[in-house]
This record gives C-alpha cells, structure tokens and sequence, in this order.
C-alpha cells in the first residue's frame, strides 16, 4: 500500500522539476532570441536551484523535450545518463503534455542540455562519465561563437575542469585550459576569459607552481570584473601567489577582500581564505582578534590557528613548536606547512618585543632563556638575534657588550609624530574606494528608458505627479 | 646501442674524467661538444617524444647535466649555474614518471636553494621550497638549507658561521664562503645599529678576524665612518637623526586636495 503513494510523490516531485526545467527552457529561448544575456544567466541560477532535485528520469524528459530525439547531440548525450529502470516513471512522462514541435534546435539549448547532464553527473560522483561528457561538450563549444552561449560556456568551463580535477588529471587539460583562454581572448568573451584564467590559476596553484602561474597572471589582459564569484576566486589564488612570494602587505589585502566578497554561503570558501589571511597577518606581526575566529560555523576549522595564533601572540617558542607538531597534519592538509615554519622568526620578534617593553635593562643571558632558544650557545644566539631586530627597526634598545645586557629606550610620544595622520589617510583611502566601486557596480536594466509606456502607466504617472504640485502648492500655503 | 648513444657516452666518460682531475678546460670543451651531440636526440625536453632509447637517454642526459652543474661551481660560475640547473630543472619535475631517481637529485637541488640564498632571492628559494614535496624536507642537504635560511633570517648569524662545518658535501664549500662574507656584512650593520662602541677584541671577534689588522682594514675600506679611539670601536651613534619637526607638506597638500576631489564626486 505503500508503494503508491511514493511513486505518485516522487513523481510530482519530478514533474514539479521537469515544469522547472521546461520554465527555465523557455527563459532561455526567450533570451537567445532578445539577445539578452541576462535572461540566460537567470536561467542558470534557477537551475542552480534545481540541483538537489535532479533525477535521471527528470533529465532523460528534459533531453527528449529540447532536443530532438533520435538526433546526433540527444543521443550523445543519453549516453551519458546511467539507465534506470522506473517503470512507474514511464507512464507519469509519457502522459506528459505533449508539446509542438519547437524544436529549432538553439544551440543555447544543446549547450544547456549539456550542462545539465554535467552537473547531474557531477553530483552523482560519476565522474568519468562527466569528464567524457564535459570532452565533448569542449569540442562542441568550439564550432558556436554566439555572446548568448558565453554565460553557459563558462559554467561549462568550470565543470570540466572540476570534473578532472576529482579523477586527478588536472595536468592533462593545461594545454586546452591555454588554447580556450586563447579563443575566448579572440572573442572578446570576458566573461570565458576571466573564468578561464581563475582555472588555469586554480591548476597550476594545484601542483604548487606558484612561478609559472605568476607568470600567466602577470601577462593576462586585466579588465573589470563581470562575475563576483570570479573576482572573489581570482583574488584568492592572487592573495596565495602573492604570500609564497614575500609579499605580505599585498596578500593580506586581497585575502581579505576575497573573504569579504564571497557569498555567506560559500563557507568552505570563506574558511579557507580566513586560514591564509590569519598567517599572512601572523607573518606581518600583526594579532588577528579573536572575533575572526569566533565566525559562525568556522570555529572548528580554524581551532588550529586559533591555538597557533595564541602561541606567536605570547611569544612562546615551546608553546610554537608543539603546537605545529600537535596539528601538522592539518597544516599539511591545507598546504600552509611551509609558511608556519616561517612564522618561527615572527615568535621571536614578539617575545623579544615583549622583553624590550617590559624590561629597562635585561642581562642577554636572562633573554636568552625568555625566549627558551634550544641552541648551544644561547647568550651568542641572542645577542645576534637582538641586534638584527635592533638593526630592523622591530626595537628599541642598545646592547652593552662588555656588560652583556640589553637597554631599552624610552618610548616617545606617538602623537606628535605622523602616525595619526597615516592611519586616517588610509581609512579615508579605503572608504572612498569603497564609494567608488559601489556607483560604478549600480546597474540599470538595458532598455528601461527606451521602454514605451503604456497608456494605463501614462495615466497614473500623471496623476501622481498631480497629487505632488498639489501638495507641494499646499505647504507653500502653509507656510503663509 | 644507437650508434649516436655510444659516441655521446664515450665522450661522457672523457668529460667525467677530466671533471675528477680538475682540468676545467678540457671539461669545459667536453661539455659543449656533448650539449651539441644531445640536440640531435628526440625523447629529450622540451620534446618528450617516446623513443625506443629513451630512457637511456634521458639518464645520460640527465647526468650530463649533473655534472654540468657541479663543474659550474668548481668553476664559481654563478651564471653557469643557473642556466645549467634550469635545464636540469625539466628532468626532475616532468620526467619524474620516466626515470628513476638520480641520487645526486637532492644534493643538486640543496645546492641551488643555498645559491639562492646567497644571493638573497628570499621569494625565489621559498617557491622553489613549496615545489619540493614533503619527503624531501627530510633529507640532510635540504634541511641544511632550509636551517641556514631560517638562522639567516632570525639573525643567529654565528649558526650560520658553525653550520659551515657541518656541510653534506664539498661542493658547498664555494657559496658557504660567499654566505660567510655576506654575514659578515650583516653582522657589522646590525653592529652598527645596536651598540654604542666594542673593544677591538670583541669586534674582532665578532666580525670574525684573526687579526686586528685585518679588521683595520676591513674597517677602512667598508666603514670609514666608524672611529677607533682608546682600543675601541665608536659607531656613530652621535650623529642621530634629529626629530625632523619639519611637517611634510608636499604630502599633506597631495592629500587634502585628494579628499577634495572625491568628495566633489559625491554629489
């Protein structure tokens, strides 16, 4: 008795998507002809939605309502769909309204019907299968050069490539990752171009060669964003480039913004760019807050580098040490191994930092054990460490050699200095960049002021703009 | 075997010759004759095609450019060197699934991070260090690497000097002697800042001469403007950079006039 109620509700469950997909079809007919590439972004958002509830039967309908059956591209693309047997499935879509012949074969919809495919085959881990899939939907892209399909093109893009990047041949596709960034250069797609770069990045970051993807983001032709995702991904890759590279200052900004950027939703994102910019700012000699790690649903990943944070904070050498060794597996995981290593140094300097500011006058053998340096010869040690961070500026002291103690300076007062002054510029600087991405990001839609009005809008325009000489007539009498 | 393979063999085993009796010359001669001879071979970078000969190939070619590299430091070509290394480079990275190890890899690739360091390329070594997978991290000349830098960047420079002792091969001597020169000048500009004055003794302790002529000397050609009075060395400390209370005002104006003109903006 069971067994009816469940087809009949999987069944309008699938029928509700198939209705969907039919929508989100139309949409993009609509848009291919209108020539409006928003309509077809739209479409794809709203499949994104889709996704949880795709099925094998939703999308075999699906394929059978865009394409025409029985040719060259539908049956390609069957092929891909594992077969299932769900006989009860049968009788709900065949009765399923039987529709006109539409059938003129946008290529916008095949492309569709691609991604589709991909994307149901991604989701269910079939990832051989999509990586043919997503093969020849390569090779299909290269013969269409129509700015409507670009949208699809790039999500196309992004799933070959993360498709073999699950079965682990990321170094096989460069070669053609090169020769589409190419094409798409020639087509003015910016879009292509810029999703395309972001994965050339990606895999080039995936095998650590930080030189030679510096090199192609260097010489890549730069223009402004069209897609945020892509922006918050871009910087990302460049926040990492930029910190195996010694830059910090420059990292630190665009992991930052990156995190900042991102959508709430994508936590795994945001996660990771929060773990690289809390070592960037370690590496700098700056403490993140606490706040940073408190951020909902990233406490437990960033437990680690909470623990890290707190041990260069004290200054601590010990506390370090088994701290990295406690989560090296961690750290290695997440490929920041190399960089706490470097953190070491920054111990250091806020331990000694912390001695110069707490001490007038400390004997160097008394520093050598603070700073608990495991050396054989702790007091030599020391001085040389002392006097570099004297000589870099990091603080303030004299070393008396023949007494062998350290002397702290006084520290003098900041506000007659130009510090203030520096910080605010910099504020200043940044909000009204702010200001400035924010009005050039408004966005007005394309046709609205050549839209003709109707005679009904006319009407109540006019008797708006009525009732307001009125009232504005009012209040001058008032004010007699 | 090929007949090309032979030839490129025999003169090989000649250039590895001359390489052990230290005749730079012939070795140098040998070297490019051999660097001609591998052009005519296809299965080697950049063209990777698959040959019936091409392993051995890419081994004899890969050990050519070996000991291209470690003729390149007996020579104190620095240049060499690179260039040498950089054709190395392919053989270690893509060729990885064609050969087998070569047991020179990791003292080669120390050597080069040591260059590296030497020649303060800071960010150069750290990218080449994020290519090197984690096994490697353990090896002995590696690791010497990687502690020199670290002792280098921490400012422990007497580490540096006694990690001089404790090198995993000869051919490291060459870039410890030019480190030991740059921590030398290290040491003397961190000096400089950090102490008021030293005896002579100390100094020359520290700056690491036998003899107080030499540090004289290296005092009269490097830093004139240290003084030597009463057996002391004096910094000059007394020339210190007067508060400059002078208000910067070409910025100030640079500035203002910026708010100026975004503000114009928001309208």
């Amino acid at each position: 008795m069971k067994e009816t109620p469940a087809p009949v509700a999987a069944s309008s469950n699938s029928a509700t998507s198939a209705a969907h997909l039919k929508e989100i079809a139309s949409l993009i007919e609509t848009g291919a002809y209108a020539r409006e590439v928003r309509r077809i972004a739209r479409a794809i958002r709203l499949t994104m939605a889709l996704r949880r509830k795709l099925k094998t039967s939703v999308v075999s309908a699906f394929l059978n309502f865009a394409l025409t059956p029985g040719s060259e591209p539908h049956a390609r693309l069957s092929s891909y769909l594992p077969k299932e047997d769900d006989h009860e499935m049968e009788v709900d879509t065949a009765t399923s309204v039987v529709q006109a012949p539409v059938k003129h074969s946008l290529p916008e919809l095949e492309i569709f019907s691609y991604l589709l495919v991909l994307i149901f085959l991604i989701d269910q881990k079939k990832y051989s299968e999509a990586k043919a899939c997503s093969s020849a939907s390569i090779a299909r892209l290269k013969n269409i050069n129509r700015r409507t399909v670009d949208v699809l093109a790039s999500r196309l893009y992004f799933y070959y490539s993360l498709s073999y990047e699950h079965t682990g041949d990321l170094a096989e596709i460069r070669g053609n990752l090169l020769a589409l960034h190419q094409i798409a250069t020639l087509r003015h797609d910016e879009l292509g171009q810029e999703t395309l770069l972001n994965l050339l990045l990606r895999n080039y970051l995936h095998y650590n060669l930080y030189d030679q993807a510096e090199k192609l983001r260097s010489k890549a032709p730069r223009f402004e964003a069209h897609s945020n995702q892509q922006f918050c991904r871009y910087l990302f890759y460049l926040g990492k480039i930029r910190t195996i590279q010694l830059e910090y200052t420059d990292a630190k900004e665009s992991l930052l913004q990156a995190a900042r950027k991102a959508p709430i939703a994508a936590l795994g994102f945001r996660i990771q760019c929060t773990k690289w910019a809390v070592i960037v700012r370690l590496l700098l000699g700056e403490i993140p807050e606490r706040t940073v790690f408190m951020q909902k649903g990233m406490e437990t990943a960033l437990r680690p580098y909470f623990e890290l944070t707190n041990a260069v904070r004290i200054g601590d050498l010990e506390l370090f040490k088994s701290v990295a060794e406690k989560f090296s597996a961690t750290f290695s995981v997440d490929r920041t191994h190399n960089l706490i290593v470097r953190l070491r140094h920054n111990v250091i300097r806020t331990g000694l930092r912390n001695i110069s500011i707490s001490y007038s006058r400390i004997s160097l053998a008394d520093v050598a054990k603070k700073l608990r340096l495991d050396s054989p010869n702790p007091v030599a040690d020391a001085e040389s460490i002392v006097s570099k961070a004297i000589r870099d500026g990091a603080i303030d002291a004299t070393i008396d050699h023949a007494k062998g103690w350290m002397v702290s300076k006084e520290t003098g007062d900041i506000y007659s200095t130009n510090e203030p002054q520096m910080a605010f510029n910099s504020r200043i600087a940044f909000c009204l960049n702010m200001h400035n991405e924010a009005v050039r990001a408004l966005r007005f839609p394309p046709n609205s002021h050549k839209e003709k009005e109707i005679a009904e809008k006319r009407r109540e325009r006019q008797q708006q703009e009525q009732e307001l000489a009125k009232h504005i007539a009012e209040e001058d009498d008032d004010e007699f | 075997m090929d007949p090309k393979l032979t030839e490129v063999s025999q003169y090989f085993e000649r250039f590895k010759a001359a390489c052990v009796r230290e005749d730079i010359d012939t070795s140098a001669n040998l070297l490019s004759q051999l660097k001609v001879l591998l052009t005519s071979f296809r299965s080697l970078p950049p063209l990777f095609e698959v040959t019936p000969n091409a392993v051995q190939e890419l081994t004899i070619a890969r050990d050519i450019y070996e000991h291209a590299v470690l003729l390149s430091v007996k020579m104190g070509d620095q240049d060499a060197f690179e260039r040498d290394f950089f054709q190395l480079k392919p053989y270690y990275t893509d060729a990885r699934k064609r050969l087998p190890r070569s047991p020179q890899e990791h003292m080669i690739l120390g050597l080069n991070l040591l260059r590296l360091l030497v020649q303060n390329r800071i960010a150069e070594f750290h990218t080449e260090l994020e290519l090197l997978p984690a096994e490697s991290l353990e090896d002995p000349c590696i690791k010497h690497a990687v502690e020199l830098e670290q002792s280098f960047m921490e400012g422990a420079y007497n580490r540096v000097l006694t990690a001089k002792q404790t090198v995993p091969n000869q051919s490291y001597d060459y870039f410890m002697d030019l480190l030991a020169k740059t921590v030398r000048d290290e040491i003397a500009g961190c000096s400089e800042k950090a102490y008021d004055f030293l005896s002579i003794n100390d100094a020359r302790q520290m700056l690491l001469f036998s003899s107080d002529n030499e540090l004289l000397k290296y005092i009269n050609e490097e830093h004139p403007e240290w003084e030597i009075k009463d057996g002391s060395v004096i910094f000059q400390k007394a020339k210190e950079t007067a508060p400059c209370k002078e208000i910067p005002s070409l910025q100030l104006i640079n500035q203002t006039l910026s708010y100026a003109r975004e503000l114009e903006r928001i309208v």
